[in-house]
């Protein structure tokens, strides 16, 4: 027993699981180091309230100090402009979000016994999860907490109508230098459900068909079907190809069949939900954010969609070739899923972070470190396109079209090369 | 009689170790030529080599009269190798698996087919062909693939262990294959071997290696008779004993 499990242990712990193991380390803790300071972030952000004060009276101070008294960090700027352009005094501030108490505020609750509609304002840079978690009317309910709590110390004993329900929230949504009056989490959503699918399919695809390459290429070295065919009269440069369209028509299958799957899955959600929703309600919804996207420029026109699609194509080639290459190095089929670790954790890292972070809008030193990973640039197209970086949209889809032309000419340099037969993976073959 | 193989000093090195050193030898149209020596002796660098697979440090060798250093793509077009232990595509059946192989060196449909055809001939599993790879013996796999290498007619063959792993009636049936094939095509053989009853019994010449460089070099009978020998095994361990 102690011999065969000393046996099966140096088997599986050989140096190329080890050194696999120590990279994956290595980088779950650097992403954890950026997830960590992202989510520090975001709380930070979460315990300040923003205040545009219109009314100016000491009820609204009355608020501020409330509250400051409950913990938080009260910002306010005082406001003359009965129309104040939000999305310039947001910028002016560097706030993403904040309240508006409106002129005449005071009067209208102690004086006119009225109910009051409150301004609240976020701004929309991402389309990521982060982004909607922080798209919550956190700040608006703490400001409507506040005022109700005042009004009741304000109004203990006294029977008003008013009194149930004093306030009201109006969403308005800043975005690419424009102000609509939506809710920010509802314009989100309706752009979550592509800009958060197609990252996932991106990554399944990348991996699956990088997986199938490599092994395939493995497999053809364990059975010496490589040394046929790269001693057949065949130019290796069709020998690649063939292997990398296949492998391309694999990663379209995949792509269709779990785009269907997908879709079909959304439709029997809003199918289902549809069943317990006023339909007339509903669609007017889907409408009225459908519209307020459009004023906000977050809609992708169609040559833009053409773009994300290149950058897909670019993307998969760029993992095939890559595939194409390390499965070169494979040593036999049983060696492949190592040989596909830098694949994997390349495609990881930017996939998460997308999902969790806002890439774009990231530390400049690892926001370049990030970009420097030709696949970061698809997970990111779509939110450049709809938050107006055209610019890093472009580059990015330049850089990856001269990494995979790089990758392609390496590709055939190995081919061509006796490379193949003399080393892989650390280890040199001489028979 | 046309030279097939024409080798002039080659040489290759993996690092430090010099795994071919200076090695020149010819072979002639329907010529078998059995390099014999033991395990790392370099055999397999050297058919590596003049298959296209290896690029030599210096030296070259001349195929059908095509250079392996300057022409690789024409030297390809002259030549078959059968790898040791090699195996096939095992999804496919047999005769898919050879006209497959007949596609790769031939353009023309009744090319490919007559190859093909051919390569069912010399192989010799008849209704086997139609099934699976995967649920062949080692010695059907063995045939199969030894078909496909001499099937497309090449000036030259090189044959990495032909008959490694193969039992007794097997071994003889391929040997008789490449015997059948260098006098009927006159394809010139060059096949890599530690059984030097193989090499005593198919090849009309060969030479016996030793640290990547030729201890000698004859027809069997003048191996033997330069080492005093009775058997191949002999001469062959009185060659490496006396280097």
């Amino acid at each position: 027993m102690k011999n065969l499990l000393r046996k099966e242990l140096s088997e599986l712990f050989n140096t190329q699981m080890l050194l696999g193991l120590l990279v994956s380390f290595i980088l779950i803790v650097m992403l954890g180091f950026v997830m960590t300071s992202t989510v520090s972030e975001s709380m930070e952000i979460s315990s300040e309230v923003h205040i545009i004060d219109q009314d100016q009276t000491g009820f609204t101070q009355q608020i501020a100090d409330y509250l400051e008294e409950q913990g938080y960090l009260v910002k306010k700027i005082s406001e003359n402009s009965e129309t104040p352009a939000y999305e310039t005094i947001l910028k002016e501030q560097n706030w993403k979000e904040a309240v508006v108490l409106p002129s005449g505020l005071m009067d209208q609750l102690f004086f006119q016994h009225e109910p009051c509609e409150l301004h609240t304002i976020r701004v929309l840079e991402t389309t990521s999860t982060v982004a909607m978690m922080e798209t919550g009317e956190s700040s608006a309910e703490l400001v409507q907490n506040a005022i109700s709590v005042l009004l009741t110390k304000n109004f203990l004993g006294e029977s008003m109508t008013f009194l149930e329900n004093p306030i009201s929230l109006a969403s308005y949504t800043v975005a690419n230098g424009k102000t609509v009056r939506a809710n920010s989490f509802s314009v989100v959503s309706s752009m979550a459900m592509f800009d958060q699918l197609m990252p996932l399919i991106l990554f399944m695809l990348i991996i699956l068909t990088s997986q199938t390459i490599i092994t395939a290429i493995g497999s053809e070295k364990t059975d010496k079907t490589l040394e046929t065919l790269l001693s057949s009269p065949v130019p290796r440069s069709v020998i690649i190809g063939a292997k990398m369209l296949s492998s391309l028509i694999v990663a379209l299958v995949y792509a269709a069949v779990y785009g269907v799957g997908f879709a079909t899955s959304l439709l029997f959600t809003v199918d289902r939900t549809a069943e317990n929703v006023n339909i007339s309600e509903a669609f007017s919804d889907i409408l009225a954010t459908q519209q307020a996207t459009q004023e906000l420029g977050l809609q992708i026109s169609g040559i833009g969609w053409g773009g994300v699609i290149i950058q897909l194509l670019l993307t998969i080639g760029i993992a095939l070739t890559a595939a194409t290459i390390l499965g070169g190095f494979a040593e036999d089929a049983k060696s492949s899923q190592t040989a596909s670790l830098p694949i994997v954790i390349l495609t990881m890292f930017p996939y998460i972070l997308s999902m969790v972070s806002d890439i774009r809008n990231m530390e400049r030193p690892v926001r370049i470190l990030l970009y420097l990973i030709p696949f970061t640039h698809t997970f990111t197209a779509t939110g450049c396109l709809r938050f107006g970086q055209t610019g890093t949209f472009l580059g990015g889809m330049i850089y990856q079209a001269v990494f995979l032309v790089g990758m392609i000419f390496c590709a055939l340099k190995l081919y061509q090369s006796d490379i193949l037969f003399v080393h892989s993976f650390g280890k040199k073959s001489a028979k | 009689m046309t030279t097939a193989l024409a080798v002039q000093h080659l040489a290759k090195s993996y690092g430090k170790k010099n795994a071919v050193r200076d090695v020149s030898f010819q072979i002639q149209e329907g010529e078998i030529f059995g390099l014999m020596g033991m395990n790392g002796a370099g055999k397999t660098t050297v058919l590596r080599m003049l298959a296209t697979l290896l690029k030599p440090d210096s030296g070259d060798a001349l195929i059908a009269g095509h250079s392996i250093v300057k022409h690789p793509e024409e030297v390809r077009a002259c030549i078959s190798y059968l790898p040791d232990e090699a195996g096939a595509y095992k999804t496919m059946t047999g005769k898919n698996y050879l006209a497959f192989i007949a596609g790769l060196y031939f353009k023309s449909e009744q090319e490919q087919k007559e190859c093909a055809s051919l390569g069912e001939q010399i192989c010799g599993l008849g209704d086997a062909l139609s099934q699976k790879i995967n649920t062949y013996s080692r010695g059907m796999t063995r045939k199969l693939v030894l078909a496909r290498t001499v099937m497309t007619k090449p000036k030259l063959a090189i044959l990495d262990e032909p008959t490694s792993g193969l039992d007794v009636l097997n071994s003889l049936d391929i040997r008789r294959t490449i015997r059948r094939c260098a006098e009927e095509y006159g394809t010139a053989f060059l096949l890599s071997s530690h059984h030097m009853q193989e090499v005593f019994t198919t090849a009309d010449r060969g030479a016996i290696m030793k640290d990547g460089a030729f201890l000698a070099e004859g027809t069997p009978q003048e191996l033997l008779e330069q080492y005093g020998a009775e058997t191949l095994e002999e001469a062959f361990e009185k060659a490496v004993q006396n280097s």
